[in-house]
Order: structure tokens, then C-alpha cells, then sequence
């Protein structure tokens, strides 16, 4: 894989997060009416993006070697991959520490905020007691708690970290969650209740995967959040082999296009992330309307 | 005497308290014998779905006693005696037809699901889209699915609110043919709730015609049109004369309000 790929899908995905980010963060339902998308449809529609994205990678190279942009205003991109190239061995380094903690984070946040939501629909008490402070929350830049966390935890442990991704990633998983598994059809749990079903099976056969698009909708935005969430959590100190203390340091040396080298490891693993919520849920729901040919009869 | 399967007496329904107090339906008695076919038929707000989902166990009533099959509506609703079809189809989006049809079943733990799913989907003549998806199919077809769905544990009652309310006029004709097929063949008894007049004469063997304000039952017309009943009897005079009696029915009760 070039780096043009790589450095091509953290635009597109830009794109995907921001549209996905506002629908999860305002409450709107997960898409339902997007129109049929196969394959060969995508490779078409792909075209125009690669174009783009080749000409904003032409205009920006060519532009600041034309007037002569100082390295510390805007590097060009020759030099960024000159540099991650040079310094693969570091940059990775701090790459693979930054992931355990986003991927132990997330995986926490996930597990926490798909068990509170279960609780939530199990005992309607804890839903109405919880529910707002949980919205409440989420409005709430939870990031700013990190160097509050730094104190929490041991500032040089990952765990400081940890813990702030894990917060970052409950707080949409669990209310996109609770969501999905409330906001059930009336008609479906009368039909249920016609067949004389148990809780368990309402559960499980109406209520769970009617959630799992909400769940993935916040899935999609979380995975990306938690790089985003560890990064920010390690510019407040700690261990220095992670990528937010490596740009960090690097861009208060004045060595920008290794910062920005760094930047583009932080992309690659957002990017990674992003990729396999989406493989998941095309494995887990491919019933869902977002997957559906064109060829419907 | 033939057997009694919905036994009404004296049935209210109140819904909220003080100022905010609606009386839905006031003294309905009724009574449905096995094998019968009995539309529920009146204006907005009359409480004919009120009704049929208290016959359901949907609702319980303020009032008064329903029994179903000689038990309360509870015992017959955990015994599974009520097959309910909505206006909407309700299809669950990740299942296939054949799985929609099946999950009644699943929950009963019943052996043999997809034969039966099948049979069911013939029955509906919707045999061979057992594979599809509920989006690949049109809305008669959903609605088809919904019945078949609703016939496959043989409910000694099938509850049906408004289920071609949302069809065209053509698909909703061939429904009603289907349906009536499907009576004979299984020997349902049917509760059919509508506010089509034609739809309530031609299906059933029993019109119930409710009024408003509250909820009550003021006339009831006997449609005597010989069984089976086809395309022939759409054009029947005895047709348009139970139709215009119907009418008439809730006409009476504009002129009473």
C-alpha cells in the first residue's frame, strides 16, 4: 500500500466521520434510505475522490515549492513520506503504544456502554434516572478531562489513557445502544406478546437486532474517536514513545515534517479502526438497507 | 348450538383519569360463534380496534367480562389461540419471508418449522419468495406474509386490524378474495376490523356496526350472502342491498348524534 491510498482514505473517511458524527451525536436514526450501493458502483463513484484527492496532493506540493512555504508553516508532502519513511522504526513505535491503549479503550468503552444499555432496557428506573445525566454527558467534551485523568491515574502508566478513551467510547455506544434497543415498533412487541414470548425472546429475537444499526452507528464514530481521544490524552505527559508526546515533541523541535509523519500514523490507524467496524457490520447485518443491491423486485 | 368462541358481556373501556378521560366503549356484548367471519365496521374513534385488542389480551377492559374459548383472554393469549394481522405487515427487515413465518413457531418451540413455513407460504401463494427479504417483496405480498405468519400455529382466532388499509383498491380486492380463501380452507374464525363498507359485506358473515362517543355497538347485519363468495357476488343485488344497509346503520347514528 502506497501512501497516496493511505493518505487518500483518511480524506474520504473525514468525510464518512463528520456525516456520521453529527447523525450520532443529534440523535438521528442510522442511515435507512440510502440509495442501492454495489461494489461496481463504488469503484465508479470512487473515481472523482482519487482524482481529487491526487490534484489537492499536486496543488499542495507544487504550491509550496512555487513560494517557497517554510517547512513550519505547511511541509510538503514529498517530504512528510521522505520522513515517515526515514523514521518508520520510531514513528511505528509510538503507533502500535498510541493503538493498545485506543483499542483497549474502546474495547472497554464498547463492553460498558452495551452492558448499561442492557441494564437500562431491563429496569426502566435505571433508564429514567440515567438517561439524562448519559445525554447530558455526551454534550459534555469529555476530553478535557484527560489531564485530570493524568492525575487520577499514574501520569506515565497507559492507563490514565485507557481510562479517557474508555469514557470517550462509553458514553455514545451506550446511548446509541439503549436507543436501538428501545425505540422497538409497538406492533412487533404486540405480535410478540400475541405469541406469548418471554422477555429473553423479546430480547433477543426483536429488540437486539433492532439495535445492532444504532450500535454500529456509534461504532463507526467511536473508532475513530478513541486514536483522537488516546492522542489528546498523551499531549498532558507521559510515556514519550506515543504518538501525541512524538508530534509533540517533534513540532516544539521544529522538525514539523516528522510531526507530521506522525499525524499521518495517527490517520492510517484511524483509518484501520474505521475499517473494521464497517467489515463487521457487513458480516453481522447484512440484511441491512444500507447493503442492498439495486436489483430489488 | 355451535361453540362459543369470543363471549363479550357488558365491556368498558376507560382510558386516563379526570379531565383527560375518554370512555372508548360502553356495555359491548357480542357474541362469535366457531367458523364465523365478523367485521367490525364504524366511524373514527369508535373503538372497533379498541375492541378487537381487548379481545386480543392487547388491553384489558374497565368493565365487564370477555371470555375466549370459554377462558379469559389472558389464558387464551398463552395458550396462543390469536393470530393477529395489523395494517402494517410488521416483518422483521433481518429476517427472510420463511424465517418471518417461522418465528411464531420458534417461540412455541414447534419441530418441522420450515415445512410448515412453506405450507403456509403456498397457502398464501407466496411459495416460492421464501428466501426473500420482506423489502424485495410489494405490500400485498408483506401483507400476505403477515397472514401466513399469523396462520401457522392454527390460532382458533384470527384478529385482523384494518390489515388492507394501506393497499390500492385492486391489490385490496385480490386480498380480500385471498382472505376468504383462506377462511374456508382453515376454518379461522375471524374478528375483521375495517371502515370500508364493501370490504365488511363482502368478507363477512356478520357486520358489527359501532358508533362514537362512547364506543357501542348499534346495529347488527346478518349479510346472508351464500358462501363462496367470488367476483360474481361483488355485482349481486343482495350485495348492494346489504351494503345500503350498512350505510344506512351508520347513517341512523349520524342522525341520533
Amino acid at each position: 500500500m502506497t501512501v497516496g491510498d493511505q493518505e487518500h482514505k483518511a480524506s474520504e473517511i473525514d468525510d464518512v466521520y463528520q456525516t456520521e458524527f453529527v447523525s450520532a451525536f443529534e440523535g438521528d436514526v442510522p442511515a435507512g434510505t440510502r440509495t442501492p450501493s454495489a461494489l461496481r458502483h463504488r469503484l465508479r463513484t470512487a473515481g472523482p475522490a482519487i482524482a481529487a484527492f491526487i490534484l489537492v496532493l499536486a496543488l499542495w506540493e507544487g504550491l509550496t515549492r512555487l513560494f517557497d512555504v517554510k517547512t513550519f508553516v505547511l511541509a510538503r508532502p514529498s517530504l512528510i513520506l521522505e520522513r515517515f519513511i526515514l523514521t518508520s522504526d520510531v514513528v511505528w513505535s509510538a503507533g502500535f503504544n498510541t493503538l493498545f491503549e485506543a483499542g483497549i479503550g474502546l474495547v472497554a468503552g464498547t463492553i460498558l456502554g452495551v452492558g448499561v444499555a442492557f441494564v437500562t432496557i431491563r429496569w426502566a428506573p435505571v433508564r429514567e434516572g440515567l438517561m439524562p445525566f448519559a445525554v447530558a454527558a455526551n454534550s459534555v467534551p469529555i476530553i478535557a478531562l484527560a489531564p485530570i485523568a493524568n492525575g487520577m491515574f499514574s501520569l506515565t502508566s497507559p492507563v490514565s489513557k485507557i481510562a479517557v478513551v474508555t469514557v470517550v467510547v462509553f458514553f455514545p455506544v451506550m446511548i446509541n445502544s439503549a436507543r436501538g434497543l428501545i425505540e422497538v415498533d409497538e406492533d412487533e412487541l404486540e405480535l410478540m406478546r400475541s405469541y406469548a414470548a418471554k422477555p429473553r425472546e423479546i430480547m433477543w429475537r426483536v429488540r437486539v437486532p433492532h439495535a445492532l444499526p444504532y450500535f454500529f452507528s456509534a461504532m463507526k464514530v467511536v473508532a475513530v474517536l478513541s486514536i483522537i481521544a488516546a492522542i489528546i490524552a498523551e499531549y498532558f505527559g507521559g510515556s514519550q514513545d506515543v504518538l501525541g508526546q512524538y508530534i509533540l515533541t517533534k513540532a516544539s523541535l521544529f522538525v514539523y515534517a516528522d510531526a507530521w509523519a506522525g499525524i499521518l500514523v495517527a490517520s492510517i490507524l484511524g483509518v484501520t479502526l474505521y475499517a473494521i467496524v464497517l467489515v463487521a457490520e457487513r458480516l453481522i447485518m447484512p440484511w441491512h438497507v444500507s447493503f442492498r443491491a439495486s436489483d430489488a423486485t | 348450538m355451535s361453540q362459543l368462541v369470543v363471549d363479550a358481556h357488558s365491556v368498558g373501556k376507560v382510558f386516563g383519569k379526570g379531565e383527560g378521560r375518554v370512555e372508548a366503549l360502553r356495555d359491548i356484548s357480542m357474541q362469535i360463534e366457531a367458523g364465523e367471519f365478523v367485521s367490525l365496521i364504524g366511524p373514527s374513534g369508535c373503538g372497533k380496534s379498541t375492541l378487537l385488542r381487548l379481545v386480543g389480551d392487547l388491553t384489558t377492559p374497565t368493565s365487564g367480562e370477555i371470555e375466549i374459548n370459554g377462558k379469559p383472554p389472558r389464558r387464551a393469549r398463552l395458550d396462543r389461540d390469536y393470530g393477529i394481522v395489523f395494517q402494517k405487515a410488521t416483518l422483521l427487515d433481518w429476517r427472510t419471508v420463511r424465517k418471518n413465518v417461522e418465528l411464531p413457531l420458534e417461540i412455541m418451540d414447534v419441530d418441522d418449522r420450515a415445512k410448515i413455513a412453506d405450507e403456509m407460504l403456498s397457502l398464501v401463494q407466496l411459495g416460492d419468495f421464501g428466501d426473500h427479504y420482506p423489502w424485495q417483496l410489494s405490500g400485498g405480498m408483506q401483507q400476505r406474509v403477515a397472514i401466513a405468519r399469523a396462520l401457522t400455529f392454527n390460532p382458533s382466532l384470527l384478529l385482523m386490524d384494518e390489515p388492507f388499509g394501506a393497499l390500492d383498491e385492486m391489490t385490496r380486492e385480490l386480498m380480500q378474495q385471498e382472505v376468504l380463501r383462506i377462511w374456508h380452507e382453515t376454518d379461522t374464525t375471524v374478528v375483521f376490523v375495517t371502515h370500508s363498507i364493501p370490504e365488511a359485506v363482502f368478507l363477512s358473515t356478520r357486520v358489527v356496526v359501532m358508533s362514537p362517543r362512547p364506543g357501542r355497538i348499534s346495529d347488527v347485519v346478518e349479510t346472508n350472502l351464500p358462501q363462496p363468495r367470488d367476483e360474481d357476488t361483488r355485482e349481486a343485488q343482495a350485495y348492494y342491498d346489504k351494503i345500503t344497509e350498512v350505510r344506512e346503520a351508520l347513517r341512523r347514528q349520524e342522525a341520533r348524534a
